[in-house]
């Protein structure tokens, strides 16, 4: 008993551990957490993976040893028990019990009295002594011992059903040498023998990822850092995933529609699944775990966001890579997710709500030293403080939040005015231009004053298209106080907006046809515009890509699942179930009536191997019942 | 005595006429395991009702006020903030803002109970527990129906996110105490049991108002699943059950010192309602880890993935396996039992609660 119970307590604190400390992440992840001797030591004790490792194994088979002992134990007493009835109990000893009950007797009416006792279930026998003497035992309630044999039969079924299910072979053929993980990304054919399993492997769950339209036969199964691969008795093919969702957008449902041909008998079904509703063929029952991207077709726009021209075109496919030349400098575009939902809290009234705002697609950007950053850019513009917005995050590393880079969308809610208007800041003459608007609103008259205005705009408006506030900021003098400073800068800020009014305005009048600002004033587009080009300096990228089209093809992530244990760990729950309800709520009592032949007087007698409080009360009532029938 | 038996005859023909009446009118709605629960549901409570006269009374009044809330609504989710009875008292949020103001009510009037020892006060806190509890299931059922007011196919019962259950476990805890209450004829132990169920309450009451947990959501489609209208609520009669056992144990633990001694239930009394209701717990609990595991193998692959929240629920069941043990095995009484019912409770906490915060897993519902 004690060796069982340090065994669960060992499983207890395991399972602590596991819990806490988090479960087959990556190794490197562990290692930034704990450093190489801390991480080596977790690792040999098998911390990172504890449910499988060698030594929960071990103890889980001490604890199925050990009940399996107590049981064969306790077992045939248990049953022995059952049948026996103490017939022999002694006068002495029944008296000596703390429910003893003795009064005079008139008439022994055996009839009434059986009838009591089975009314009360109890199971009764008798027998007449030698010495003349008539006794009755009765009891009730052996349930409850064989409550013990179910439970713990129950945990030792179940202990084995998991071990069944559970890892055990493949450590001894890992151990053995006879199969061997592997560690790299290697082609189908290339996988060797000992990195394969065979259909007729007893129990696993591995997983497989299937494109929309592919076909698949085996699966892989993840060990440590590694995998090997499951051969399958059948085919598996996708002919479409679907995510279905609330009309909040939240997704509802994740589904797949599943083609599976046996190989042997060529026996094909056909199965949409999804969460909870897996498909089991063949002794293997297929889920739906996940999903990922099966390499969409992006078609983009690449704007400059530093010169004037127009967008030029890529097509780039998610998982492939992409080299781009761009200012005589290369960028190589590594295009990693495309999410045709995304659902983010968007306000609308005064309240948040989770709003479905379209596609995005994530993208790595490394430059030629290397350095990367990771963007996730919207397609569609979205609503920001009442304005709409076209969104691209930008961070550096994935433990970092992203930063957003926000273009306004023109009066037709698309990029290209912002477009415009940066072309506009990069066009010298229009510059010029509205410049000189600028400067006749404040120098009406023009003369030389107005000659020197218009100069240092135009030097303040080349600082901000190169680089920014800033830039411009970088430009004050340093030594003056820092209230001029700011107040020079207030007015720097205020020019520039004037100038980007007016480049507009200018704009307009030219291109009458064109309707992309026409807005009833442009006061709020400038602001946002001069906000987005600024920040643009900051984007870590002269690039900004526009989603125009997609083919969205999706992979479904499957878990095959078989599990020969699952019936033993549920036919053990089953009886783990009825065990404890015998335990806890059937109550053993035994119960005796000794008549002796010489006295007038009965013996009434009972007792239970485990003191409740009801049972005082009980032993009152049914002694004062007894007394009622015999007096 | 006429009308009780008219009434009695009339809950079993409403629990078995209700069902029914659902079945043939929603079907469509429903899968062949709904509609399973739904009919046993009834019998429960026939069952439940036949040893406990209140529980029919408490049935009958929240059926019947969830359906006048549900009559004012006339179909239209804002009506629950303009119509006055519905805004003040009967659309979900503010039933269950009055079950919040009633439980914490109810232990002060316990604790004056427990010094003045009027019977006033303890007849008085009881019926607040009950209006409390009645408030509650009010609230639970109406946000149902809210939540098929938001959308049709948003629909589904109150017990998916951390904010519903912990309403769950508040009215399920009460309703185990008014049981043990009734039965005993001792009105002492609510100035204990309570005390959870006011923590319970100001969880709810931070919750809601700095998280804004209280908005209705959709299911995410792991838990679009019949298992967890058994699921859930037999794992929280287990928690229940379980913060009964362990704010008994802390009345035995005074009187054990002699606080209050003369004021409370004798030692042997306490001792065995720790017993009954960690009994109950551990059964319901029992059936409920089996049942999640049932579940997970039919969403996750897995009868059993090591997932933080099946392990500790694992934890907290051996825990009270080991307690069960030295009790009836040992029989061992005394502090000892009671401070490991009292740990126990902690554990059980941080299963129910300190996994969703600190731990990320499968169970990925309800995080802060
Ligand atoms: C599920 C609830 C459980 C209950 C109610 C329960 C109850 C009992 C009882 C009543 C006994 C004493 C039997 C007797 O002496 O007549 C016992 C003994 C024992 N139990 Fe449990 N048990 C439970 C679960 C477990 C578990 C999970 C384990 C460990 C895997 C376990 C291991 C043992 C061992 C090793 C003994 C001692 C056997 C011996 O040496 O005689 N029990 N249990």
């Amino acid at each position: 008993m004690r060796f069982a119970i340090t065994m669960l307590c060992f499983i207890g604190i395991a399972s602590v551990i596991g819990t806490i400390l988090k479960q087959n992440e990556l190794y490197e992840n562990y290692i930034i957490k704990f450093g190489q001797f801390w991480f080596e030591f977790f690792e040999v004790m098998g911390l990172y993976n504890v449910y499988q490792a060698f030594w929960f194994l071990v103890i889980l088979i001490f604890l199925i040893i050990s009940t399996s002992f107590c049981v064969s134990r306790n077992s045939p007493k248990i049953l022995k028990e059952y049948k026996k009835f103490q017939l022999n109990a002694r006068e002495k000893s029944l008296s000596s019990f703390k429910h003893s009950y003795e009064f005079p007797v008139k008439k022994f009416d055996f009839v009434k009295l059986e009838k009591l006792l089975l009314d009360n279930k109890f199971r009764l026998k008798r027998q007449i002594k030698k010495d003349g003497s008539l006794i009755l035992s009765a009891k009730k309630g052996d349930f409850q011992k064989l409550g013990y044999i179910f439970t713990h039969l129950a945990i030792i079924i179940i202990s084995i059903g998991g071990l069944m299910d559970g890892n055990l072979v493949l450590k001894m053929q890992e151990l053995t040498g006879t199969k061997q993980i592997i560690y790299e990304d290697l082609a189908l054919n290339d996988i060797p023998e000992t990195g394969k399993l065979k259909t007729s492997n007893f129990s696993y769950r591995a997983q497989m990822l299937l494109r929309e339209g592919e076909k698949q036969s085996v699966a892989v199964l993840k060990v440590k850092e590694g995998y090997l691969i499951q051969d399958l008795p059948f085919s598996v093919g996708l002919s479409d995933f679907r995510i279905k969702h609330y009309s909040t957008g939240q997704p509802k449902s994740f589904e797949s529609d599943l083609i599976v041909e046996d190989k042997a008998s060529g026996q094909l079904v056909k199965k949409t699944i999804n969460v909870n509703n897996p498909l089991t063929f063949n002794g293997i029952t297929i889920y739906q775990s996940s999903f990922e991207d099966g390499g969409s077709e992006l078609a983009l726009d690449i704007w400059n966001l530093h010169s004037p021209e127009k967008a030029s075109k890529m097509e780039s496919v998610i998982f492939k890579k992409n080299e781009l030349v761009f200012n005589e400098k290369k960028y190589f575009f590594e295009f990693n997710d495309f999410r045709k939902f995304n659902i983010l809290d968007i306000e609308s009234g005064n309240k948040k709500t989770p709003t479905n705002v379209g596609p995005s697609f994530i993208y790595k950007v490394r430059n030629e030293s290397g350095q990367a950053h990771e963007y996730q850019t919207y397609q569609f513009p979205m609503r920001i403080d009442k304005s709409l917005y076209f969104v691209s995050g930008m961070r550096k590393t994935p433990q970092e939040e992203y930063q957003y880079l926000k273009l306004p969308a023109d009066a037709n809610g698309e990029i290209e005015g912002f477009m415009i208007f940066r072309t506009l800041l990069h066009s010298p003459q229009t510059l010029n231009d509205a410049i000189e608007k600028v400067v006749a609103q404040s120098f009406p008259e023009g003369g030389e004053k107005s000659q020197i205005y218009f100069e240092g705009v135009k030097r303040v408006m080349s600082e901000f298209v190169h680089g920014g506030y800033s830039q411009i900021a970088s430009s004050i003098d340093p030594s003056i106080s820092l209230e001029d400073q700011k107040r020079i800068a207030n007015s720097y800020i205020k020019i520039i907006f004037l100038v980007g009014q007016e480049l507009i305005d200018i704009y307009q009048s030219n291109n009458a046809e064109i309707d992309n600002f026409l807005f009833e004033s442009n006061y709020k587009f400038v602001q946002e515009a001069l906000t987005g080009f600024n920040d643009s300096f900051f984007y870590g990228l002269p690039i900004f890509l526009e989603l125009k089209e997609y083919v969205h093809i999706q992979s479904s992530g499957l878990q095959l699942t078989k599990s020969p244990g699952q019936f033993w760990v549920y036919l053990g729950c089953i009886l783990l179930v009825l065990g404890i309800f015998c335990m806890i709520y059937i109550q053993e009592v035994r119960l005796w009536v000794l008549k002796k032949k010489d006295k007038k007087n009965v013996l009434v007698a009972l007792t239970t191997n485990r003191h409740r409080y009801e049972f005082d009360q009980f032993a009152v009532r049914i002694s004062q019942q007894i007394r009622k029938i015999l007096n | 005595m006429v009308f009780k038996q008219l009434f009695n005859y009339l809950f079993i023909f409403l629990m078995l006429m209700l069902p029914t009446v659902s079945l043939f009118k929603f079907h469509q709605y429903m899968d062949i395991y709904e509609m399973f629960i739904l009919i046993g549901t009834g019998i429960t409570f026939i069952v439940i009702g036949k040893n406990w006269q209140n529980f029919r009374y408490l049935v009958l009044i929240v059926l019947i006020l969830s359906f006048f809330s549900i009559f004012l609504y006339e179909g239209n989710l804002f009506s629950g903030e303009k119509q006055f009875v519905l805004k003040y008292f009967l659309s979900s949020q503010s039933a269950i803002m009055w079950m919040c103001s009633l439980y914490p009510l109810s232990l002060l009037i316990y604790w004056l109970y427990l010094f003045k020892r009027h019977s006033f006060f303890g007849n008085f806190a009881s019926q607040l527990t009950w209006i409390a509890t009645a408030m509650g299931f009010i609230g639970l059922l109406v946000r149902w129906f809210e939540s098929y007011l938001i959308s049709i196919d948003v629909g589904h019962i109150p017990i998916s996110n951390l904010y519903e259950v912990f309403v769950l476990f508040c009215l399920v805890t009460a309703l185990l105490h008014l049981y043990y209450e009734e039965k005993m004829n001792r009105k002492e132990l609510g100035a204990f049991v309570l005390i959870v169920i006011s923590v319970a309450v100001g969880f709810i009451l931070w919750y809601t108002f700095s998280k804004g947990a209280d908005a209705i959501q959709p299911l995410v489609p792991a838990l679009q699943s019949y298992w967890m209208k058994i699921h859930v609520p037999a794992n929280f009669v287990g928690y229940g059950a379980f913060a009964i056992a362990a704010m008994i144990s802390v009345a035995y633990l005074l009187v054990n010192k002699g606080i209050l001694k003369s004021r409370l239930p004798s030692l042997i009394i306490l001792d065995d309602l720790t017993y009954k209701a960690i009994a109950i717990g551990f059964i319901f609990f029992t059936i409920a880890t089996i049942l999640g595991a049932v579940w997970a193998a039919e969403a996750w692959g897995g009868y059993w993935s090591w997932d933080p929240k099946e392990t500790w629920a694992l934890i907290v069941w051996l825990n009270y396996a080991g307690w069960l043990h030295l009790r009836l095995v040992k029989g061992l009484r005394g502090p000892m039992l009671a401070w490991w019912s009292v740990t126990g409770l902690l554990i059980t906490t941080f299963a129910f609660l300190g996994v969703n915060l600190f731990l990320s897993g499968l169970h990925s519902y309800g995080e802060l």
